[in-house]
């Protein structure tokens, strides 16, 4: 096997194996979408002042509250490399063989596989307060792998922090400090037509507002005819993430 | 020989007899343009040997190593492993060497067996093997009963083991230690000695480890570094470097008072005595012939009032050999327990 991917598949392994030992983060960190969609949406679609089109205002809402819960659980993995750096772990890590790449991607690819499992506990609750998914299984598990590869690209940017920062309390600032902006300027919770229009053109170049966009396009409405924007969009945040998290990633031990 | 462009050692990775396991030159290290870490070392360390580098907290010991397993850069210097620059062949320098850090080298909330599969997997240990490979390993280190249980439930000792354990499963022609015993309890120092031990005599590896516990590096190591402020300060193995403290040791204990630089030229003026140092209350002198040094010594110090309250001659340890290059004890200090709960806290997680 081609060694950058072993590297990758060690990693995303680990990743699941931690989360085979203590689910009680997955199952915590469900609290907040689960009240944004069971408060937030029922209460807000009865103020009935934000344009939707023919979508109810909670099923709007249902895929970014999906991408918030699972892109913020990615930008905060920073804290888990921070982690790392401080109990020696990465230090070890980077005396391997393994190439540096492999590491950062296949971390930031474990963190995916994380916000895949945080997005399917949080589904059956969507279901429950009467949001109408497309019924199609092959968009669904398009939309699990675009949930996959945008929380990728955000553990990468997370990590890319993660090198400059180095302790948890920093990291902790930063990641609240960035993903509300990131949340709230973009089409999470309303259109993007709403914003003022600095904000607008802010909300084009936010990577979650392709994110939220791809998701929606595959999950409620079906409308699949900007997706392969988004999808670009995504991968060429990916690329540039990935890149430059691999490139910066040796300061974190230095 | 290496296995191809994918550079995974399949049996040990063959070495140039002629390269030294370490070769540094004038190696230099500083902080942020402050902090001189290394200040010029140079170093050889012969291949197959068991090398202790010895000094106290502060004196360079990890920085060294780091540079060593490519994890930093000098500032100035050159540092080889097997003949590979560890700046420009980093790459080259990880397929060979395996590294056990001084913090922890294991991820606790997940079992020892999974820590192993990890990194036999990053390794790229071959898959109909590894299963056997690390039940080995288990084994060998006594902890197949709680393989699979999470590594938080670990005594700090089984956490050691697994950790050399699991950088041993590259089967690394050289492995640097980072105070690979550093806040364990004596019999759990011992245990893993062993283990070492046993290692390198199945591998013939060689072994590079920090210390600064004086006792290990006299019992398991063939050379010893002393490097004090950044600079090696002696070398040899610990038989040539006691006996290059040049004579006996009398340790005496005095009444409270400083003894002054006056004193301690007298006593320096006395024909026997080859070394005079003092530390607190401790006077420590080397002298040539202890029987007829000893009584000289009392009858100077008598007449200059200094009281002595005990005497005691020994041969010299390694102490000593630290005391006559550096000019001070080599005293564990505060760090110990610093590190120890710092483990702690890590294994909590």
């Amino acid at each position: 096997m081609n060694i950058f991917f072993r590297n990758v598949f060690a990693m995303v392994e680990l990743e699941l194996r931690r989360v085979a030992h203590d689910r009680t983060e997955l199952y915590s960190r469900a609290v907040q979408p689960i009240l944004w969609l069971v408060v937030y949406g029922p209460v807000m679609s009865g103020v009935r002042a934000i344009p939707t089109g023919n979508i109810p205002y909670t099923d709007y809402i249902t895929p970014g509250v999906l991408i918030q819960s699972t892109t913020f659980v990615s930008i905060f993995y920073g804290l888990t490399i921070v982690w790392e750096r401080e109990s020696g772990i990465l230090k070890k890590l980077l005396v391997t063989p393994a190439p540096r790449y492999s590491i950062v991607i296949g971390r930031s690819m474990a963190s995916g596989v994380r916000a895949v499992f945080q997005a399917i506990i949080i589904v059956p609750v969507a279901l429950f307060v009467g949001v109408r998914f497309v019924p199609n299984l092959a968009y669904f598990a398009l939309a699990l792998l675009v949930i996959f590869i945008a929380s990728a690209g955000f553990a990468a940017l997370s990590i890319l922090l993660a090198s400059f920062v180095k302790t948890r309390e920093r990291m902790m600032g930063i990641g609240q400090a960035i993903t509300m902006p990131l949340f709230f300027a973009s089409n999470a919770l309303y259109p993007v037509q709403m914003m003022p229009p600095i904000l607008r053109d802010f909300a084009v170049v936010n990577p979650l507002s392709h994110v939220v966009g791809a998701v929606r396009a595959l999950m409620i409405s079906g409308d699949l005819s900007s997706l392969p924007v988004d999808l670009a969009a995504m991968l060429v945040f990916d690329m540039m993430m990935f890149a430059a998290a691999s490139i910066c990633f040796k300061r974190i031990i230095e | 020989m290496r296995n191809g462009e994918r550079g995974i050692p399949k049996s040990r990775i063959q070495v140039r007899d002629m390269d030294p396991a370490v070769d540094v030159r004038g190696l230099t290290k500083v902080y942020e343009g402050k902090f001189k870490a290394l200040d010029g070392v140079d170093l050889t360390v012969e291949k197959g040997k068991v090398f202790a580098l010895l000094g106290p907290n502060g004196a360079g010991k990890t920085t060294l190593i780091r540079i060593l397993t490519t994890q930093f850069t000098p500032t100035s210097g050159e540092a080889y492993v097997f003949g590979k620059n560890v700046v420009h062949d980093g790459s080259e320098v990880r397929k060979i060497v395996s590294y056990v850090p001084q913090e922890m080298g294991v991820w606790t909330d997940i079992s020892g067996y999974e820590n192993l599969l990890i990194y036999a997997k990053i390794y790229g240990i071959p898959s109909q093997e590894r299963k056997k490979i690390i039940l080995d390993a288990l084994e060998k280190i006594g902890l197949t009963d709680f393989a699979n249980s999470l590594v938080s439930t670990y005594s700090g000792g089984m956490i050691r083991r697994l950790e050399i354990v699991s950088a041993l499963l590259i089967k690394p022609v050289l492995l640097f230690l980072d105070e690979p015993t550093i806040g364990l309890d004596p019999s759990a120092r011992k245990i893993v000695w062993e283990e070492l031990t046993s290692f390198k005599e199945e591998y013939g590896a060689t072994v590079f480890f920090n210390t600064h516990y004086m006792d290990e590096a006299d019992l398991y190591s063939d050379e010893i570094g002393i490097i004090n402020r950044g600079k090696i300060v002696a070398m040899g193995t610990p038989a040539q470097l006691k006996h290059s403290v040049g004579g006996d040791v009398i340790r005496l204990d005095v009444e409270g008072e400083v003894i002054s630089e006056g004193i301690m030229n007298k006593l320096r003026s006395l024909s026997l005595v080859s070394q005079v140092a003092v530390q607190d209350s401790e006077l420590n002198i080397v002298v040539r012939d202890s029987e007829t040094a000893l009584p000289v010594i009392v009858e100077t110090l008598r007449k200059q009032r200094v009281s002595v309250r005990k005497i005691s001659m020994t041969k010299p340890t390694l102490d000593d050999v630290f005391l006559k290059y550096a000019g001070t004890r080599l005293e564990p200090s505060g760090r110990v327990s610093e590190v120890r709960q710092a483990r702690a806290m890590i294994k909590r997680g």
